[in-house]
């Protein structure tokens, strides 16, 4: 008897689901005909987090209707979030942006323009700013959510055409301070493992991450592993505030904010006290620096670390931080047979998140808690493309593709002759970091900026002081985006773009994993692929400065189809030219590799033949990193080739507990943190307009202590106001045993005015990484009335 | 009408009271259960906004660790939208507060 329709879609569910924990069902449908599910369907990357979770669209009639996850994918397998699953619905929704918009002047109203007088006007504009101020005074500003090729394109033209190392983005907000851990611990960028380890791990140590909201699918397979050895794995939650991680967790630790360089010293301490350390693997492969010049032995860390006994420790921390449970927490993460770090914006949004990423670091070097299967330090990474557009393709002010230094005159010389343009056209001195552009901007240094897939305005912290900037009349800015934002608001010039699955380009996820996702449907009318956008704004900038570099730039990328030809050639030049012999070669990953693989390749991946085995699981190891063997210096096994280190060690460092920026008083008592919930994605200007997150989710509210709010009268719904030396908010209240006692919390997402966080949040920053202190300022609270009815809100 | 394939993944030792739970719900065919605490389940509501709902309601109930979705297709929705037989309840507007 034939199947419905209907019934043939709920089997292929139903057999999809059973097929990920081989179950066996009792009807197949093999022999059935397939087209009541798709007419066909397009493997890519999902687009809303760091994980990079590989899934098929599912097409007919030539519009996107299912979505499965990849079952062969080693980044998901198969499952993918309720977010992810959702994402689909901003293809064509009505809401996107089709038409170039322009207004000279902030207070008018946009008109629709024509994409040439788009084009002209930027080119122009950008012009006039380096005729009359000099390159300086042009900037980029990106996104970790761009493709690669776009970020690399965009930083082409305007380090090799306009001359400035204005290159930034908004990585900077949320992973800088893992890439200055890695680089001054382990002496090049991004993690030793992947995802692979945690099926082989017996401790997880999960330090300020809420992954079970802000990377579901990495949570679950933690979570898998947990409850097939629910004696034999240990998981650790370290975190002033109990979220659904904790809910999993064997030990959750739940300190002050901003102590946590004293419990992981503490840790050590106990490592070292208890002799859990690994003699061998330190005298092979570390030393131990007080500064990067210099270099200190195992005994002045010894006394360093003497400072933070378990008891000194607890004193500092508060919470439920006791001695003995960091003597715990010591011994599982040491004796375990592989342990796995993870965290994210808990640890790198710090004013010493730097420091704090190397003493996570630190742990695994005593320990060898490293190379090993199920032993890995790994930063997970917030969105799609953070690692690879941005960290690799050069991203930002001080970093040129390829992981090389911008003050460094021969790795310039190689991207200048790479590029085919004059010896000395990129400029010597990194450019603006973000806060440092956003203050450039307000002191009008800054007359032209192009802000592309990102929304500066809700995202900067203490976002008033910055948004100053960019409302001046003196400064033009250019976006590019697929809705309106808080930016478009403030912008001169709106440029309507192609969205994911609706142009070609390659992610690097997490674990330096590049991922390739097609064109599988039409853009709405109207909007355009940006790699076509910057070639073309690059040809009209040459003619109005009058200078044919600009147009070498773009000159192997001329006449090229802009769904595919043309990011694949950009994607051709900067994997083989600019990735050669880096520690993150991708010459082997080219669009044939990538189009072939379920999950694409992990870098280093030299050859296409070596990137066709998926390329290197565990870097620095000889037999599965290829550069372990052709950058080997002796027989050990280990080979710490990474471009940071000219003595190919791992480094084990001092860093003293030092606290936040701003501790709370008598006038501002209580800290304030901020993050994720799982239904929303950064600003909402996407996942805002899929009606069913929206839902769940619709406003901000502030989490506050039932105990505090005892003490303050505040019942759960009334509204309550927030503030610090910055800004206000006035939010409904949660009353949730969550935050610790004395700290609130709030979703950053919201875009209404009141319930921006931002505007509250402080713009102090890691002096290493330059990257913001968003999880922790002072603020008061107060209750100002009953509950009110509220709406959710979207910049229309 | 979406239809979404789901892993449930449960406390093992309460298999058969979350069973019996999600007997109540008339949405949840469930089409299979092992040792490992995984259910193998297919979802079908009215509207995505319902399964969503409900995905989070079972991601609540007791002896429930996730809700793993595996395959999702919503072309009977994505019709009635387009054909305006469905609206989507949220709006937005400058206006809201």
């Amino acid at each position: 008897m034939g199947l419905s329709r209907r019934e043939f879609i709920k089997r292929t569910a139903a057999l999809s689901a059973a097929s990920y924990v081989g179950m066996h069902l009792p009807f197949s449908l093999e022999g059935k005909a397939r087209a009541a599910d798709a007419d066909r369907w397009v493997r890519g990357s999902c687009r809303l987090c760091g994980v990079g979770c590989r899934v098929d669209l599912g097409i007919k009639n030539g519009k996107a209707v299912a979505l499965r996850g990849v079952p062969e994918s080693r980044t998901n397998l198969g499952y993918v979030c309720m977010k992810g699953m959702l994402f689909y619905k901003i293809l064509g929704h009505p809401e996107r942006l089709t038409k170039p918009l322009y207004r000279s002047t902030k207070t008018d109203k946009f008109k629709e323009i024509s994409w040439d007088q788009a084009l002209d006007i930027a080119a122009k504009q950008f012009a006039d700013s380096v005729r009359k101020h000099g390159s300086d005074s042009v900037a980029y500003y990106g996104s970790g959510q761009a493709l690669t090729e776009e970020t690399y394109l965009f930083q082409k033209i305007m380090r090799g055409g306009l001359q400035t190392n204005n290159v930034e983005g908004n990585p900077r907000l949320c992973m800088a301070s893992a890439v200055g851990g890695y680089l001054t611990s382990f002496g090049a960028d991004e993690p030793i493992g992947g995802y692979a380890d945690i099926d082989q791990a017996s401790c997880f140590f999960i330090i300020g991450s809420n992954m079970a909201e802000a990377h579901p699918v990495v949570f679950r397979r933690v979570m898998k592993r947990k409850l097939d050895n629910p004696n034999a794995v240990k998981i650790i939650n370290v975190d002033p505030r109990i979220s659904p991680t904790s809910r999993i967790a064997d030990m959750h630790l739940q300190f002050k904010p901003g102590t946590d360089l004293a419990i992981l010293n503490a840790m050590a301490y106990v490592i070292l006290e208890e002799k859990l350390y690994d003699e061998e693997f330190i005298s092979n492969y570390s030393t131990f620096r007080q500064s990067k010049k210099v270099e200190v032995d195992f005994d002045t860390y010894r006394k360093f670390i003497s400072d933070y006994s378990p008891e000194n420790a607890a004193e500092t921390c508060g919470g439920n931080i006791t001695a003995d449970n960091i003597r715990q927490a010591a011994r599982w993460f040491a004796k375990s047979n592989g342990t796995v770090s993870m965290w994210t914006m808990g640890i790198n949004q710090r004013k010493r998140g730097v420091w704090a990423n190397n003493l996570i670091h630190n742990l695994h070097i005593l320990t060898g808690q490293l190379l090993k299967p199920g032993a890995d330090s790994l930063s997970l990474t917030g969105q799609p493309n953070a690692c690879g557009g941005v960290r690799e393709g050069g991203g930002l002010c001080h970093i040129l593709p390829g992981h090389r230094l911008v003050k460094k005159e021969k790795l310039r010389n190689q991207v200048e002759l790479a590029w085919g343009i004059p010896k000395g056209r990129i400029p010597p001195k990194p450019g603006y970091h973000t806060m440092a552009m956003f203050s450039a901007i307000n002191a009008g240094k800054i007359k032209a900026i192009w802000v592309h897939c990102t929304s500066p305005a809700q995202s900067l912290p203490n976002a008033d002081l910055y948004r100053k900037g960019m409302k001046r009349e003196d400064v033009f800015i250019v976006t590019t985006d697929i809705f309106p934002t808080k930016t478009t608001e403030l912008a001169n010039l709106v440029l309507p773009t192609a969205f994911h699955f609706e142009k070609t380009g390659v992610y690097g996820c997490t674990e330096r994993r590049s991922q390739i996702t097609p064109k599988a449907v039409d853009p709405p009318a109207g909007a355009r692929p940006e790699v076509w956008i910057v070639r073309e704004w690059a040809l009209r900038l040459a003619r109005e400065l009058n200078d044919p570099v600009i147009k070498k730039c773009v000159e192997p990328f001329i006449g090229k189809e802009e769904s595919f030809d043309l990011p694949k050639a950009i994607w051709d030049e900067y994997s083989q030219k600019l990735t050669k012999g880096r520690d993150n070669d991708l010459r082997g990953a080219t669009y044939d590799v990538l189009m072939k693989m379920a999950d694409g390749v992990q870098w280093p991946a030299p050859t296409e033949e070596f990137a066709l085995t998926g390329g290197t699981v565990k870097k620095f190891v000889r037999g599965m990193d290829p550069m372990a063997d052709s950058e080997a210096r002796d027989d050990k096994p280990y080979q710490f080739y990474g471009p940071a280190h000219p003595d190919r060690k791992l480094w084990i460092w001092l860093r003293p507990q030092q606290g936040p920026a701003e501790t709370p008083d008598a006038e501002y008592p209580f800290y304030l943190s901020t993050g994720r919930i799982i239904d929303h994605w950064h600003t909402t200007s996407m996942t805002g307009r899929i009606p069913e997150l929206m839902r769940a989710n619709p406003y901000a509210f502030v989490e506050i202590n039932p105990k505090d709010a005892a003490k303050l009268g505040i019942k759960p719904g009334d509204m309550v106001e927030v503030k610090s030396r910055r800004g206000t908010n006035v939010l409904p209240a949660k009353i949730y045993e969550g935050p610790i006692q004395g700290m609130v919390f709030v979703y950053w997402h919201d875009m209404f005015e009141d319930r921006m966080i931002n505007r509250v949040t402080k713009d102090a920053y890691d002096p290493g990484s330059k990257e913001p202190e968003f999880k922790i300022c002072a603020c008061r609270i107060r209750k100002v009335s009953g509950p009110k009815p509220l709406k959710p809100y979207i910049v229309s | 009408m979406p239809i979404g394939g789901f892993v449930i993944s449960i406390d093992p030792s309460m298999e058969k009271p979350i069973l019996k739970n999600l007997e109540r719900f008339g949405d949840i065919e469930i089409h299979g259960t092992d040792d490992s605490g995984n259910i193998v389940a297919v979802i079908d509501t009215a509207t995505s906004d319902e399964m969503e709902k409900l995905v989070k309601t079972l991601s609540r109930m007791d002896g429930i660790l996730t809700v793993g979705l595996t395959y999702f297709n919503a072309e009977d929705e994505i019709e009635k939208i387009e054909a305006g037989e469905f609206v989507p309840k949220i709006s937005f507007g400058k206006k809201n507060n």
